[in-house]
């Protein structure tokens, strides 16, 4: 599902040029569940941005499912991640001013789908993430680990191929931890390919296989 | 996907209630003061522009050389109406008009005076002016009829039926209406007519004449469809000239409708602009208020990016393009912008009678007309398209990336947009601080002109109905019973010149010399009674000296527009009498106090008269004096309501103009300077908020909380003063080209820009400082805990 090739991608201020990613290669397959990991600054969250098509890779081939996306312009980037990826992140990122029915439906709104076709899946992918009771609540009335199981609502609720998971565990206590662990490995289960950039040792025993990085380059992997 | 935009922009305007109040607010009033602004240019643009036959209605204007300079005026000779109907064919109608006004309409026991004209019989078929009753054709035929306005028929008859009931018009005449008049609307220059009396009555009366020479009243001139006015103007631009036998040189032009109000100026026999470049003016102000208010919009909500970023991330990670943001965020703009659109509806609602009476204009908002609810929408559109423009793109560009690994920050370069459009506002904010100045201290100017002569205790009386036959008894009584010191009979007011002329002659007058003098008659004592200055000779007093009747009083300009080295004695023709002059004054200001003054001839008895000043015993009291006056004038003048002027406020009227035009400058121009502040203002506090933490550290390493203070409020003083740079070129560019327009003016000195910079910049530092202070007080120990 992606092949990236001999990836570099640079950092650039006035005064100088930090290489964040070097000749990076790697391959993840469909249905695979990969968690990425190294310590702070290697580049594993640059990796994840530029996967999940927000960021721009400076030389290199990024080819998902076949296509050489590497240098797609800003629409239709939108276009394939809208219809392909989904994210979950450290810090949630929900909006403060959207009900927890209308974070999860907002992908939906940029899909194009009509409202009652909306209605059914957001409800039952609140269903799946057991939050169905809090759907007119505002984030900030919401624990930690119900925010992030309505993130990985809005992340699956357009049904993508890809879901890429920045840290999901790392602002959670360790029993929501695993709720959001479990949640993942489902989806997983279910035909989803997952990449996980995270930290945890215990969450990363959840994938099939583990790439190491350091310095922007890939250090090994091993497979779970 | 557009419920989800307004709900999300509802829930953020709800959230931060005080930053949306600014916001709302200050939108609010910005679109209100644009929004008043712009009724008047609407009503000042209408000006009998409702009268279906627009595009063919002509004033017919005169032009001659005088020393010099072609000059146009709107007056025209009597018999230049009905030659110009008689000799083209290309023209289908002509009414000369000509006020008549404060006669006495008596209907039984009701007495009172109204405005009127004499018009022609096609007055009412060439303007749309209906008639509720009557037929317009024949209304206004027999020189008995009077046709009156439906106000003027209530206020005569009551509910009766008016047409063909009979009122007496002065002493003289019994009119029989023939037509009821709709109420004439604001927005026409005939709009103080109350009545309209047939010129054939004006005939009858002996008003009229057929001398060429006598340019006194208005002809009106409506050409066939079709017509080529080019080719029409050509045919009738010597008809004075072929009917005079070349006595007069002046040349007929025409003057459309659609330049009538707007546009009446002449120089050297070509348009050169009039009321239009204060409709101008107006405009561009309303523009520069409405944008100030939109910038606010822009900085508040620039300011505030940062609780906005993530969203934009979040939607841009579920597959939002930059459009539909762009497009997100301008519509929340143009929601605000219709909130704030509906409370400036309220604003104008409840302001326009004032500002209504401040233009002396009857301006109103047409609910019914979908124009005003087209014009509605599109202003809402407008200025949420302005105002949220470039938050739009600015918002929409963030990189996800930054914004949702928490990396995003502001940047505080040098010149941003944000500061830019501060000093954008406050550029505009110091230029009408300092055209409100300039204009103040120029009206103030003015009035503190020597106008040559004492005001106090001096009254005017219009001579009416019987005054005129009586008038040596009132003198009489006035004098002898105490009540004033000084009595003058006078052509016109002191405070207005109704007549001049080129046509005096006099010894060692060059033969092409046509300077034009103003002419004032009085009968005698005028330098007593106006407490004028004599420079040589004597005043007029027919008692010591009878050919006193035929005496002229020159004013020092006329003096030396004439030559004289020794005035005294000199002999002088006009209106086939010779005059011989008595004295000599100091120049007085009868016209504007901004213009020089003309050569003044004063004629003494022989001339005619239309008004009686009075000059009060100061030793009795002014309430006093006037109803003493009035009861000699009610005995003597039964019919007539006794109204008088006092002299002080008829001068002080000259400034009326100006005045209401610096009320409104200064009006505009403090809302500019608040709607800026207001801005300031939110800046300000969010400037201060995301300057906490390195308050606090500051402090805790030793800062002051003067130092801070200072700290925080020396970006916005810079930022004023850069306005103030460029504020000031400009604004000397244009004051200095305004005051070009007043033949008596103020220079400009540095001082008012000093005052009007320092006065910016003292509300600015007012604004910002209340913030910074508090912000420079807190405790360190809050600001820092979270770290």
């Amino acid at each position: 599902m992606i092949k990236i090739t001999e990836l570099q991608k640079f950092y650039r201020t006035e005064e100088v040029e930090t290489v964040a990613l070097n000749n990076l290669s790697i391959h993840v397959a469909a249905g695979e569940f990969v968690a990425v990991m190294g310590p702070s600054g290697c580049g594993k969250s640059t990796l994840l941005n530029i996967v999940g098509l927000l960021d721009d890779l400076d030389n290199g081939s990024y080819l998902f499912n076949n296509i050489e996306v590497a240098k797609f312009n800003e629409r239709k980037r939108s276009d394939l991640r809208k219809h392909n990826i989904g994210f979950v992140f450290q810090s949630f990122n929900l909006i403060d001013e959207l009900t927890v029915f209308e974070n999860v439906e907002l992908p939906l709104i940029y899909t194009k789908v009509p409202a009652s076709e909306r209605k059914k899946r957001v409800e039952e992918v609140l269903e799946k993430v057991q939050i169905m009771h809090r759907r007119n609540h505002f984030p900030q009335q919401l624990s930690g680990g119900q925010q992030q199981r309505v993130a990985v609502a809005r992340a699956v609720v357009n049904n993508p191929k890809l879901i890429l998971a920045d840290e999901p565990t790392g602002n959670l206590d360790s029993n929501n931890g695993n709720e959001v662990m479990q949640l993942l490995t489902e989806l997983n289960e279910q035909g989803t390919t997952i990449v996980m950039v995270t930290h945890s040792e215990h969450d990363a025993r959840y994938a099939d296989r583990i790439i190491r990085m350091l310095d922007g380059q890939v250090l090994m992997e091993t497979v779970g | 996907m557009l419920r989800n935009y307004i709900k999300i922009a509802w829930r953020n305007l709800w959230k931060s209630k005080g930053y949306s109040a600014l916001n709302i607010g200050g939108l609010a009033i910005g679109m209100a003061s644009a929004a008043l602004i712009l009724l008047w240019v609407a009503n000042e643009m209408s000006f009998d522009m409702f009268h279906s036959k627009r595009d063919r209605l002509y004033i017919a204007a005169n032009q001659s050389v005088f020393n010099g300079e072609l000059q146009t005026w709107f007056t025209t000779a009597k018999p230049l109406g009905p030659a110009l109907n008689a000799e083209f064919p290309d023209i289908a109608h002509t009414s000369r008009y000509s006020t008549y006004n404060g006669v006495l309409l008596t209907v039984g026991d009701k007495k009172l005076t109204a405005n009127g004209a004499f018009v022609d019989s096609a007055f009412l078929e060439m303007f749309d002016f209906p008639l509720l009753i009557g037929d317009k054709h024949i209304a206004l035929n027999r020189p008995s009829d009077i046709v009156i306005t439906q106000s003027l028929a209530k206020r005569l008859f009551g509910n009766e039926e008016a047409v063909g009931k009979t009122l007496q018009l002065d002493t003289l005449d019994v009119a029989t209406v023939s037509g009821v008049l709709k109420d004439l609307p604001g927005n026409t220059r005939f709009r103080d007519i109350e009545y309209l009396l047939p010129w054939s009555y004006m005939e009858k009366i002996g008003f009229s004449d057929d001398y060429w020479g006598n340019n006194s009243v208005q002809t009106y001139v409506e050409l066939v469809p079709n017509a080529s006015r080019h080719a029409v103007g050509e045919k009738i631009r010597d008809i004075v000239i072929r009917h005079s036998d070349g006595q007069q040189d002046n040349e007929v032009l025409l003057h459309a409708l659609p330049d009538w109000w707007l546009r009446s100026k002449y120089e050297n026999g070509h348009i050169a602009g009039g009321r239009i470049e204060m409709v101008r003016l107006f405009g561009v102000i309303a523009g520069f208020i409405l944008l100030i208010a939109c910038i606010n919009f822009m900085n508040l909500s620039t300011a505030r990016s940062e609780k906005r970023a993530k969203e934009v991330g979040i939607r841009k990670v579920a597959g939002a393009y930059r459009r539909s943001l762009i497009g997100q965020f301008i519509s929340e703009s143009i929601l605000l912008a219709f909130i704030a659109g509906l409370i400036a509806l309220v604003i104008v609602l409840a302001t326009l009678p004032a500002f209504g009476g401040l233009v002396e204009r009857d301006i109103s908002i047409g609910f019914d007309s979908p124009y005003f609810w087209l014009s509605g929408a599109a202003f809402v559109l407008l200025t949420g398209l302005l105002a949220g423009s470039y938050p739009a793109f600015f918002l929409s560009a963030f990189n996800p990336v930054n914004v949702l690994k928490g990396t995003f920050r502001r940047v505080n370069a040098v010149f941003n947009p944000r500061k830019i459009l501060v000093v954008i506002q406050f550029s505009i904010a110091i230029i009408l601080i300092i055209g409100t100045v300039v204009l103040h201290r120029q009206i103030q100017y003015g009035k503190d002109r020597e106008n040559g002569y004492n005001k106090n205790n001096l009254v005017y009386v219009f001579e009416m109905g019987e005054v005129t036959k009586n008038s040596s008894l009132i003198k009489n009584e006035l004098l002898s019973n105490g009540i004033a010191e000084s009595v003058t009979r006078t052509s016109s007011p002191l405070t207005e010149g109704w007549s001049n002329s080129w046509g005096f002659e006099w010894q060692g007058k060059q033969p092409d010399d046509k300077t034009v003098f103003d002419r004032f008659c009085v009968d005698e004592h005028i330098v007593e009674t106006a407490g004028l200055t004599l420079v040589e000779g004597r005043d007029f007093d027919l008692s010591k000296y009878p050919t006193d009747s035929l005496g002229i009083i020159l004013n020092e300009s006329a003096v030396k527009a004439m030559g004289f080295q020794a005035p005294i004695g000199q002999l002088i023709k006009d209106n086939g009498k010779e005059w011989h002059v008595i004295g000599v004054v100091k120049d007085f200001i009868m016209r504007s106090p901004f213009d020089p003054i003309d050569p003044l001839v004063i004629e003494g008895a022989a001339g005619w008269f239309n008004a009686i000043h009075i000059k009060f015993n100061p030793a009795l009291s002014t309430s006093d004096a006037l109803r003493k006056t009035e009861d000699i004038f009610k005995r003597y003048n039964p019919n007539y309501p006794f109204e008088y002027t006092f002299v002080d406020d008829a001068y002080a009227e000259k400034f009326a103009e100006t005045q209401r035009t610096g009320t409104l400058a200064g009006l505009f121009a403090f809302l500019t300077v608040f709607i800026s502040c207001l801005g300031l203002f939110g800046l300000a506090a969010y400037m201060a908020e995301n300057r906490t933490k390195e308050i606090g550290v500051r402090k805790v390493l030793g800062a002051s909380v003067y130092a801070i203070t200072r700290l925080l409020s020396k970006e916005f003083v810079l930022l004023v003063l850069i306005a103030c740079v460029i504020a000031f070129p400009i604004a000397y560019w244009a004051m200095d080209n305004f005051l070009q327009t007043f033949d008596y003016r103020i220079s400009l000195g540095w001082g008012i820009f000093v005052i009007s910079g320092l006065g910016a910049l003292t509300l600015a530092l007012i604004t910002v400082s209340s913030h910074a202070l508090r912000a420079a007080m807190a405790n360190p120990v809050d600001s820092l805990r979270d770290e």
